[in-house]
Protein backbone atom coordinates (compact mmCIF):
# COMPACT_ATOMS: atom_id res chain seq x y z
CA UNK A 1 0.00 0.00 0.00
CA UNK A 2 3.07 2.11 -0.33
CA UNK A 3 1.89 3.29 -3.66
CA UNK A 4 -1.35 4.62 -2.44
CA UNK A 5 0.27 6.30 0.16
CA UNK A 6 2.95 7.74 -1.78
CA UNK A 7 0.27 8.77 -4.01
CA UNK A 8 -2.06 10.56 -1.66
CA UNK A 9 0.87 12.09 0.30
CA UNK A 10 0.05 16.05 0.25
CA UNK A 11 3.39 16.68 -0.94
CA UNK A 12 2.97 14.72 -3.87
CA UNK A 13 1.93 17.29 -6.70
CA UNK A 14 -0.53 16.97 -8.77
CA UNK A 15 0.14 14.60 -12.08
CA UNK A 16 -2.26 16.63 -14.22
CA UNK A 17 -0.40 19.97 -13.68
CA UNK A 18 3.11 18.53 -15.08
CA UNK A 19 3.88 16.14 -18.17
CA UNK A 20 5.98 13.44 -18.59
CA UNK A 21 8.77 13.69 -21.42
CA UNK A 22 10.60 10.40 -22.35
CA UNK A 23 14.16 11.22 -23.42
CA UNK A 24 15.41 8.30 -24.65
CA UNK A 25 13.27 6.15 -26.78
CA UNK A 26 14.24 2.79 -28.35
CA UNK A 27 12.66 0.19 -30.63
CA UNK A 28 15.02 -2.72 -29.16
CA UNK A 29 14.12 -5.14 -26.56
CA UNK A 30 14.90 -4.00 -23.04
CA UNK A 31 16.16 -6.47 -20.16
CA UNK A 32 16.02 -4.51 -17.13
CA UNK A 33 13.05 -2.88 -17.73
CA UNK A 34 10.97 -6.27 -18.38
CA UNK A 35 12.91 -7.35 -15.21
CA UNK A 36 11.78 -4.39 -13.31
CA UNK A 37 8.19 -4.73 -14.98
CA UNK A 38 7.88 -8.23 -14.63
CA UNK A 39 7.51 -8.46 -18.38
CA UNK A 40 4.71 -6.30 -18.85
CA UNK A 41 6.59 -3.73 -20.57
CA UNK A 42 9.33 -5.56 -23.20
CA UNK A 43 10.19 -2.37 -25.41
CA UNK A 44 10.37 1.32 -24.39
CA UNK A 45 9.02 2.83 -27.38
CA UNK A 46 7.16 5.36 -29.13
CA UNK A 47 3.96 2.93 -28.40
CA UNK A 48 4.29 2.73 -24.53
CA UNK A 49 4.49 6.56 -23.94
CA UNK A 50 0.84 7.65 -24.09
CA UNK A 51 0.12 4.58 -21.98
CA UNK A 52 2.33 4.67 -19.85
CA UNK A 53 3.64 8.42 -19.63
CA UNK A 54 0.01 9.82 -19.68
CA UNK A 55 -1.09 12.61 -16.96
CA UNK A 56 -3.84 14.17 -18.06
CA UNK A 57 -7.05 12.91 -19.39
CA UNK A 58 -8.33 12.53 -23.48
CA UNK A 59 -9.34 15.89 -25.02
CA UNK A 60 -13.42 15.08 -25.02
CA UNK A 61 -13.04 13.79 -21.59
CA UNK A 62 -11.11 16.77 -20.18
CA UNK A 63 -13.94 18.56 -21.94
CA UNK A 64 -17.12 16.40 -20.16
CA UNK A 65 -14.87 16.40 -16.98
CA UNK A 66 -14.46 20.31 -17.15
CA UNK A 67 -18.86 20.59 -17.61
CA UNK A 68 -19.61 18.70 -15.07
CA UNK A 69 -17.27 20.45 -12.32
CA UNK A 70 -19.22 23.76 -13.60
CA UNK A 71 -22.64 22.18 -13.15
CA UNK A 72 -21.85 20.92 -9.53
CA UNK A 73 -19.88 24.31 -8.55
CA UNK A 74 -23.40 25.98 -9.70
CA UNK A 75 -25.98 24.41 -7.82
CA UNK A 76 -24.68 25.23 -4.81
CA UNK A 77 -23.41 23.32 -1.07
CA UNK A 78 -26.54 23.03 0.31
CA UNK A 79 -28.31 21.87 -2.40
CA UNK A 80 -25.89 19.01 -3.19
CA UNK A 81 -25.94 18.14 0.04
CA UNK A 82 -29.45 17.56 -0.15
CA UNK A 83 -29.18 15.44 -3.58
CA UNK A 84 -26.18 13.65 -2.04
CA UNK A 85 -28.39 12.33 0.58
CA UNK A 86 -31.14 11.89 -1.38
CA UNK A 87 -29.75 9.83 -3.74
CA UNK A 88 -28.32 7.57 -0.57
CA UNK A 89 -31.56 7.05 1.22
CA UNK A 90 -33.29 6.13 -2.32
CA UNK A 91 -29.98 3.78 -3.17
CA UNK A 92 -30.18 1.96 0.53
CA UNK A 93 -34.07 1.09 0.19
CA UNK A 94 -33.53 0.12 -3.12
CA UNK A 95 -31.21 -2.00 -2.14
CA UNK A 96 -32.75 -3.21 1.00
CA UNK A 97 -35.95 -3.70 -1.57
CA UNK A 98 -33.84 -5.87 -3.47
CA UNK A 99 -32.78 -8.10 -0.53
CA UNK A 100 -35.94 -8.44 0.66
CA UNK A 101 -37.36 -9.82 -2.65
CA UNK A 102 -34.60 -11.83 -2.77
CA UNK A 103 -35.01 -13.88 0.29
CA UNK A 104 -38.67 -14.23 0.17
CA UNK A 105 -38.80 -14.72 -3.77
CA UNK A 106 -37.30 -18.44 -3.04
CA UNK A 107 -40.11 -19.17 0.06
CA UNK A 108 -42.12 -16.97 -1.36
CA UNK A 109 -42.35 -19.13 -4.53
CA UNK A 110 -42.52 -22.04 -3.03
CA UNK A 111 -45.92 -20.84 -0.49
CA UNK A 112 -48.85 -20.74 -2.71
CA UNK A 113 -47.96 -24.01 -3.39
CA UNK A 114 -47.32 -25.34 0.32
CA UNK A 115 -50.23 -24.01 1.50
CA UNK A 116 -52.33 -27.06 0.54
CA UNK A 117 -51.81 -28.40 4.19
CA UNK A 118 -51.19 -27.51 7.19
CA UNK A 119 -48.99 -29.65 9.57
CA UNK A 120 -50.70 -28.36 12.84
CA UNK A 121 -53.74 -29.62 11.62
CA UNK A 122 -52.24 -32.77 10.78
CA UNK A 123 -51.64 -33.19 14.16
CA UNK A 124 -54.96 -31.38 15.40
CA UNK A 125 -56.48 -34.35 13.48
CA UNK A 126 -53.79 -37.39 14.09
CA UNK A 127 -54.90 -36.51 18.15
CA UNK A 128 -58.65 -36.81 17.69
CA UNK A 129 -58.62 -39.84 15.90
CA UNK A 130 -56.11 -41.49 18.30
CA UNK A 131 -57.25 -40.73 21.74
CA UNK A 132 -60.01 -37.92 20.82
CA UNK A 133 -58.14 -34.93 21.57
CA UNK A 134 -60.59 -32.21 21.13
CA UNK A 135 -63.67 -34.38 20.75
CA UNK A 136 -64.01 -34.64 24.04
CA UNK A 137 -66.68 -31.93 24.61
CA UNK A 138 -66.91 -28.37 25.56
CA UNK A 139 -63.83 -28.39 27.93
CA UNK A 140 -60.48 -28.16 26.92
CA UNK A 141 -57.60 -29.53 28.95
CA UNK A 142 -56.69 -27.33 31.67
CA UNK A 143 -56.18 -27.54 35.21
CA UNK A 144 -52.91 -29.60 36.33
CA UNK A 145 -54.32 -30.73 39.35
CA UNK A 146 -55.67 -33.89 40.35
CA UNK A 147 -59.58 -33.54 39.90
CA UNK A 148 -61.91 -35.48 42.19
CA UNK A 149 -64.36 -38.02 41.45
CA UNK A 150 -67.78 -36.88 40.90
CA UNK A 151 -70.96 -38.83 40.97
CA UNK A 152 -71.17 -41.54 38.67
CA UNK A 153 -74.55 -42.62 37.49
CA UNK A 154 -73.39 -45.92 36.05
CA UNK A 155 -71.11 -46.46 39.28
CA UNK A 156 -67.97 -47.44 38.05
CA UNK A 157 -65.43 -44.47 36.98
CA UNK A 158 -64.13 -43.62 34.15
CA UNK A 159 -60.15 -42.42 33.96
CA UNK A 160 -60.28 -41.16 30.02
CA UNK A 161 -57.64 -39.95 27.54
CA UNK A 162 -55.03 -38.12 28.86
CA UNK A 163 -55.72 -34.43 30.15
CA UNK A 164 -57.94 -33.79 32.77
CA UNK A 165 -61.19 -32.91 30.94
CA UNK A 166 -64.81 -33.31 31.97
CA UNK A 167 -66.14 -36.57 30.20
CA UNK A 168 -69.29 -36.68 29.21
CA UNK A 169 -70.97 -39.58 29.60
CA UNK A 170 -73.50 -40.73 27.41
CA UNK A 171 -75.96 -43.41 27.35
CA UNK A 172 -75.31 -46.14 24.62
CA UNK A 173 -77.46 -45.65 21.66
CA UNK A 174 -80.16 -47.71 21.32
CA UNK A 175 -81.40 -49.56 17.97
CA UNK A 176 -83.40 -46.44 16.51
CA UNK A 177 -83.43 -43.86 18.15
CA UNK A 178 -80.53 -42.33 19.86
CA UNK A 179 -80.63 -41.28 23.96
CA UNK A 180 -79.51 -38.83 25.74
CA UNK A 181 -78.56 -40.01 29.55
CA UNK A 182 -75.66 -37.89 29.88
CA UNK A 183 -73.67 -37.75 33.21
CA UNK A 184 -70.37 -35.64 33.71
CA UNK A 185 -67.64 -36.79 35.81
CA UNK A 186 -64.85 -35.01 36.43
CA UNK A 187 -61.91 -37.23 35.72
CA UNK A 188 -59.83 -38.12 38.91
CA UNK A 189 -56.44 -37.95 38.70
CA UNK A 190 -55.65 -41.65 38.84
CA UNK A 191 -53.30 -43.72 37.74
CA UNK A 192 -55.08 -45.30 35.43
CA UNK A 193 -53.34 -43.05 32.17
CA UNK A 194 -50.87 -44.15 30.00
CA UNK A 195 -47.12 -44.48 31.27
CA UNK A 196 -46.46 -40.98 30.23
CA UNK A 197 -49.69 -39.71 32.06
CA UNK A 198 -48.52 -41.34 35.12
CA UNK A 199 -45.16 -39.33 35.54
CA UNK A 200 -47.02 -35.92 34.85
CA UNK A 201 -49.73 -37.12 37.35
CA UNK A 202 -48.04 -38.34 39.85
CA UNK A 203 -45.50 -35.07 39.36
CA UNK A 204 -48.62 -32.56 39.73
CA UNK A 205 -49.74 -34.65 42.41
CA UNK A 206 -46.76 -34.41 44.68
CA UNK A 207 -46.44 -30.39 44.14
CA UNK A 208 -50.26 -29.68 44.83
CA UNK A 209 -50.46 -30.76 48.97
CA UNK A 210 -47.21 -29.29 49.64
CA UNK A 211 -47.29 -25.87 47.55
CA UNK A 212 -50.37 -24.61 48.37
CA UNK B 1 -78.75 -60.30 28.26
CA UNK B 2 -77.06 -60.85 30.97
CA UNK B 3 -75.48 -59.02 33.03
CA UNK B 4 -71.76 -60.03 32.01
CA UNK B 5 -68.94 -59.06 34.62
CA UNK B 6 -65.96 -57.44 33.33
CA UNK B 7 -63.28 -59.68 32.93
CA UNK B 8 -59.94 -59.10 34.24
CA UNK B 9 -57.98 -56.59 31.60
CA UNK B 10 -54.75 -58.85 31.17
CA UNK B 11 -56.80 -61.87 29.66
CA UNK B 12 -59.18 -59.67 28.18
CA UNK B 13 -58.28 -60.18 24.39
CA UNK B 14 -57.93 -63.23 24.38
CA UNK B 15 -61.40 -63.82 25.79
CA UNK B 16 -62.63 -61.48 23.82
CA UNK B 17 -61.48 -62.93 20.36
CA UNK B 18 -62.35 -66.52 21.95
CA UNK B 19 -66.06 -65.09 22.42
CA UNK B 20 -66.28 -62.75 19.14
CA UNK B 21 -64.51 -65.80 16.86
CA UNK B 22 -62.68 -63.86 14.82
CA UNK B 23 -62.45 -64.00 11.39
CA UNK B 24 -60.64 -61.21 10.01
CA UNK B 25 -62.20 -58.51 7.82
CA UNK B 26 -61.13 -56.77 5.31
CA UNK B 27 -62.87 -53.43 6.46
CA UNK B 28 -63.75 -51.06 3.66
CA UNK B 29 -61.25 -52.70 1.05
CA UNK B 30 -63.94 -53.91 -2.04
CA UNK B 31 -66.92 -55.55 -0.98
CA UNK B 32 -65.15 -59.16 -0.22
CA UNK B 33 -68.45 -59.69 2.15
CA UNK B 34 -68.46 -63.26 1.13
CA UNK B 35 -64.92 -63.43 3.38
CA UNK B 36 -67.20 -61.74 6.52
CA UNK B 37 -68.68 -63.98 8.96
CA UNK B 38 -70.86 -61.33 10.95
CA UNK B 39 -71.31 -62.85 14.95
CA UNK B 40 -74.86 -62.32 16.12
CA UNK B 41 -74.30 -60.82 19.67
CA UNK B 42 -78.53 -61.28 20.46
CA UNK B 43 -78.69 -64.87 19.84
CA UNK B 44 -74.46 -65.39 20.82
CA UNK B 45 -74.19 -67.92 17.74
CA UNK B 46 -71.97 -67.93 14.93
CA UNK B 47 -72.01 -69.96 11.77
CA UNK B 48 -70.74 -73.56 12.51
CA UNK B 49 -66.99 -73.91 12.85
CA UNK B 50 -65.71 -76.01 10.20
CA UNK B 51 -61.78 -74.85 10.51
CA UNK B 52 -59.52 -74.54 14.02
CA UNK B 53 -61.54 -72.54 16.68
CA UNK B 54 -59.45 -69.25 17.15
CA UNK B 55 -57.47 -70.20 20.17
CA UNK B 56 -54.83 -67.98 19.91
CA UNK B 57 -53.62 -69.11 16.41
CA UNK B 58 -54.55 -66.15 14.77
CA UNK B 59 -52.40 -64.61 12.12
CA UNK B 60 -51.37 -61.52 13.32
CA UNK B 61 -52.46 -58.60 11.33
CA UNK B 62 -50.70 -55.45 11.80
CA UNK B 63 -51.71 -52.41 10.29
CA UNK B 64 -49.25 -50.14 8.48
CA UNK B 65 -49.98 -46.38 8.66
CA UNK B 66 -49.23 -43.22 7.25
CA UNK B 67 -50.85 -39.88 7.77
CA UNK B 68 -50.89 -36.46 6.40
CA UNK B 69 -54.00 -33.75 6.16
CA UNK B 70 -54.88 -31.18 3.11
CA UNK B 71 -56.74 -28.22 3.23
CA UNK B 72 -60.10 -27.53 2.38
CA UNK B 73 -59.44 -25.88 -1.09
CA UNK B 74 -56.47 -28.75 -2.04
CA UNK B 75 -59.08 -31.18 -1.64
CA UNK B 76 -59.84 -31.39 -5.00
CA UNK B 77 -56.65 -31.31 -6.81
CA UNK B 78 -55.83 -33.84 -4.22
CA UNK B 79 -58.87 -35.88 -5.07
CA UNK B 80 -57.69 -35.39 -8.83
CA UNK B 81 -54.38 -37.08 -8.24
CA UNK B 82 -55.83 -39.84 -5.71
CA UNK B 83 -58.13 -40.61 -8.82
CA UNK B 84 -55.49 -41.03 -11.15
CA UNK B 85 -53.17 -42.80 -9.20
CA UNK B 86 -55.33 -45.63 -7.53
CA UNK B 87 -57.31 -48.41 -8.92
CA UNK B 88 -60.09 -47.17 -11.23
CA UNK B 89 -63.14 -47.19 -9.62
CA UNK B 90 -66.48 -45.42 -9.17
CA UNK B 91 -65.11 -42.59 -6.33
CA UNK B 92 -66.14 -43.93 -2.93
CA UNK B 93 -67.55 -41.79 -0.26
CA UNK B 94 -68.11 -42.75 3.12
CA UNK B 95 -70.46 -40.97 6.04
CA UNK B 96 -69.21 -42.73 9.82
CA UNK B 97 -69.81 -42.32 13.30
CA UNK B 98 -67.55 -43.94 14.97
CA UNK B 99 -66.87 -44.46 19.06
CA UNK B 100 -64.24 -45.12 21.04
CA UNK B 101 -64.73 -47.26 24.33
CA UNK B 102 -62.36 -48.27 26.72
CA UNK B 103 -62.44 -50.44 29.61
CA UNK B 104 -60.87 -49.53 32.89
CA UNK B 105 -59.12 -52.28 34.70
CA UNK B 106 -56.94 -52.42 37.13
CA UNK B 107 -53.48 -52.04 35.53
CA UNK B 108 -52.49 -48.62 33.87
CA UNK B 109 -53.41 -48.91 30.75
CA UNK B 110 -56.94 -49.29 29.28
CA UNK B 111 -57.99 -51.22 27.02
CA UNK B 112 -59.53 -49.28 23.94
CA UNK B 113 -62.10 -50.41 21.75
CA UNK B 114 -63.12 -48.56 18.67
CA UNK B 115 -67.06 -49.42 17.41
CA UNK B 116 -68.06 -47.88 13.39
CA UNK B 117 -70.75 -47.64 11.44
CA UNK B 118 -71.96 -46.57 8.65
CA UNK B 119 -74.15 -44.12 8.35
CA UNK B 120 -74.89 -43.94 4.95
CA UNK B 121 -75.02 -47.54 3.80
CA UNK B 122 -77.83 -49.31 5.52
CA UNK B 123 -77.45 -52.76 6.26
CA UNK B 124 -73.96 -52.43 6.65
CA UNK B 125 -72.25 -53.89 9.25
CA UNK B 126 -71.09 -52.58 12.96
CA UNK B 127 -67.20 -52.41 12.66
CA UNK B 128 -65.37 -53.72 15.91
CA UNK B 129 -61.87 -52.70 15.70
CA UNK B 130 -58.37 -53.41 18.12
CA UNK B 131 -55.56 -51.36 17.58
CA UNK B 132 -52.36 -52.40 19.11
CA UNK B 133 -49.58 -49.94 20.60
CA UNK B 134 -47.05 -48.63 17.65
CA UNK B 135 -44.12 -51.25 17.48
CA UNK B 136 -40.77 -49.46 18.34
CA UNK B 137 -38.46 -51.35 15.55
CA UNK B 138 -37.81 -47.76 14.27
CA UNK B 139 -35.28 -49.54 11.41
CA UNK B 140 -35.77 -48.16 8.51
CA UNK B 141 -39.53 -48.98 8.82
CA UNK B 142 -41.25 -45.78 6.94
CA UNK B 143 -44.78 -46.64 8.15
CA UNK B 144 -46.37 -46.62 11.51
CA UNK B 145 -47.06 -50.32 12.28
CA UNK B 146 -49.49 -51.52 14.62
CA UNK B 147 -51.81 -55.03 15.83
CA UNK B 148 -54.64 -54.78 14.13
CA UNK B 149 -58.01 -56.49 14.62
CA UNK B 150 -61.41 -55.94 12.88
CA UNK B 151 -64.77 -57.93 13.82
CA UNK B 152 -67.90 -57.40 11.66
CA UNK B 153 -70.22 -57.13 14.54
CA UNK B 154 -74.55 -56.87 14.73
CA UNK B 155 -76.45 -53.41 15.25
CA UNK B 156 -76.39 -54.13 19.38
CA UNK B 157 -72.70 -54.07 19.71
CA UNK B 158 -72.77 -50.90 21.97
CA UNK B 159 -75.28 -52.41 24.29
CA UNK B 160 -72.76 -55.93 24.19
CA UNK B 161 -69.82 -53.07 24.82
CA UNK B 162 -71.63 -51.34 27.93
CA UNK B 163 -72.59 -54.98 29.42
CA UNK B 164 -69.03 -56.00 29.25
CA UNK B 165 -68.12 -52.81 31.29
CA UNK B 166 -66.67 -50.68 28.62
CA UNK B 167 -67.61 -46.80 28.86
CA UNK B 168 -67.78 -44.57 25.47
CA UNK B 169 -64.88 -42.41 25.96
CA UNK B 170 -65.47 -40.63 22.72
CA UNK B 171 -67.14 -40.08 19.31
CA UNK B 172 -66.92 -38.55 16.17
CA UNK B 173 -68.72 -38.86 12.38
CA UNK B 174 -65.75 -39.10 9.40
CA UNK B 175 -67.41 -37.95 6.31
CA UNK B 176 -64.98 -38.48 3.47
CA UNK B 177 -63.64 -40.22 -0.10
CA UNK B 178 -61.83 -43.54 0.00
CA UNK B 179 -59.69 -45.06 -2.69
CA UNK B 180 -58.13 -48.42 -3.25
CA UNK B 181 -54.65 -49.01 -4.87
CA UNK B 182 -54.00 -52.98 -4.24
CA UNK B 183 -53.78 -53.81 -1.05
CA UNK B 184 -53.46 -50.25 0.16
CA UNK B 185 -56.35 -48.00 1.05
CA UNK B 186 -56.28 -44.36 1.04
CA UNK B 187 -58.84 -42.45 2.96
CA UNK B 188 -59.91 -38.56 2.91
CA UNK B 189 -61.81 -37.52 5.33
CA UNK B 190 -63.28 -34.54 7.62
CA UNK B 191 -63.63 -35.21 11.27
CA UNK B 192 -66.75 -33.62 12.81
CA UNK B 193 -67.13 -33.37 16.60
CA UNK B 194 -70.59 -34.47 17.93
CA UNK B 195 -71.93 -31.38 19.61
CA UNK B 196 -74.44 -33.58 21.81
CA UNK B 197 -73.54 -36.81 23.09
CA UNK B 198 -75.62 -39.84 20.46
CA UNK B 199 -77.32 -36.85 18.32
CA UNK B 200 -74.84 -37.39 15.07
CA UNK B 201 -76.98 -34.52 13.44
CA UNK B 202 -75.29 -31.71 15.58
CA UNK B 203 -71.70 -32.11 14.69
CA UNK B 204 -69.48 -29.43 13.70
CA UNK B 205 -66.51 -29.63 11.69
CA UNK B 206 -62.91 -30.28 13.84
CA UNK B 207 -60.61 -27.86 11.55
CA UNK B 208 -60.39 -26.79 7.85
CA UNK B 209 -58.45 -29.97 6.80
CA UNK B 210 -58.95 -33.27 5.85
CA UNK B 211 -57.16 -36.03 7.74
CA UNK B 212 -55.90 -37.93 4.84
CA UNK B 213 -54.54 -41.52 5.74
CA UNK B 214 -52.96 -44.44 3.88
CA UNK B 215 -53.25 -47.88 5.28
CA UNK B 216 -52.59 -51.30 4.75
CA UNK B 217 -53.55 -54.22 6.77
CA UNK B 218 -51.11 -56.85 6.47
CA UNK B 219 -49.77 -60.11 8.06
CA UNK B 220 -46.71 -58.97 10.26
CA UNK B 221 -43.66 -59.42 9.25
CA UNK B 222 -44.08 -57.74 5.54
CA UNK B 223 -42.21 -54.79 6.26
CA UNK B 224 -41.62 -54.51 1.77
CA UNK B 225 -45.11 -53.15 2.41
CA UNK B 226 -43.96 -50.23 3.85
CA UNK B 227 -41.54 -49.04 0.78
CA UNK B 228 -44.68 -49.64 -1.05
CA UNK B 229 -46.80 -47.13 0.77
CA UNK B 230 -43.49 -44.77 1.14
CA UNK B 231 -43.26 -45.10 -2.77
CA UNK B 232 -46.78 -44.21 -2.77
CA UNK B 233 -46.50 -41.45 -0.85
CA UNK B 234 -43.99 -39.53 -2.49
CA UNK B 235 -46.64 -39.46 -5.72
CA UNK B 236 -49.02 -37.41 -3.44
CA UNK B 237 -45.99 -34.05 -2.35
CA UNK B 238 -46.02 -31.76 -2.72
CA UNK B 239 -49.68 -31.82 -2.33
CA UNK B 240 -49.60 -33.51 1.38
CA UNK B 241 -47.15 -34.86 3.28
CA UNK B 242 -48.43 -38.52 4.23
CA UNK B 243 -45.25 -39.19 7.46
CA UNK B 244 -45.41 -41.47 10.20
CA UNK B 245 -46.85 -39.42 13.18
CA UNK B 246 -46.46 -41.50 16.61
CA UNK B 247 -49.58 -39.71 18.70
CA UNK B 248 -47.62 -40.42 22.07
CA UNK B 249 -46.16 -37.43 20.63
CA UNK B 250 -49.25 -35.45 20.32
CA UNK B 251 -50.43 -36.31 23.84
Amino acid sequence: NTLNKVLKHEKTPLFRNQVIIPLVLSPDRDEDLMRQTEGRVPVFSHEVVPDHLRTKPDPEVEEQEKQLTTDAARIGADAAQKQIQSLNKMCSNLLEKISKEERESESGGLRPNKQTFNPTDTNALVAAVAFGKGLSNWRPSGSSGPGQPGQPGAGTILAGTSGLQQVQMAGAPSQQQPMLSGVQMAQAGQPGKMPSGIKTNIKSASMHPYQR
Amino acid sequence: MRKILSPRVRGYRQDFLKIAQVYPVPYLTGGSESSCVVFNLDTMEAPPVTMMPVTGGTINMMEYLLQGSVLDHSLESLIHRLRGLCDNMEPETFLDHEMVFLLKGQQASPFVLRARRSMDRAGAPWHLRYLGQPEMGDKNRHALVRNCVDIATSENLTDFLMEMGFRMDHEFVAKGHLFRKGIMKIMVYKIFRILVPGNTDSTEALSLSYLVELSVVAPAGQDVVSDDMKNFAEQLKPLVHLEKIDPKRLM
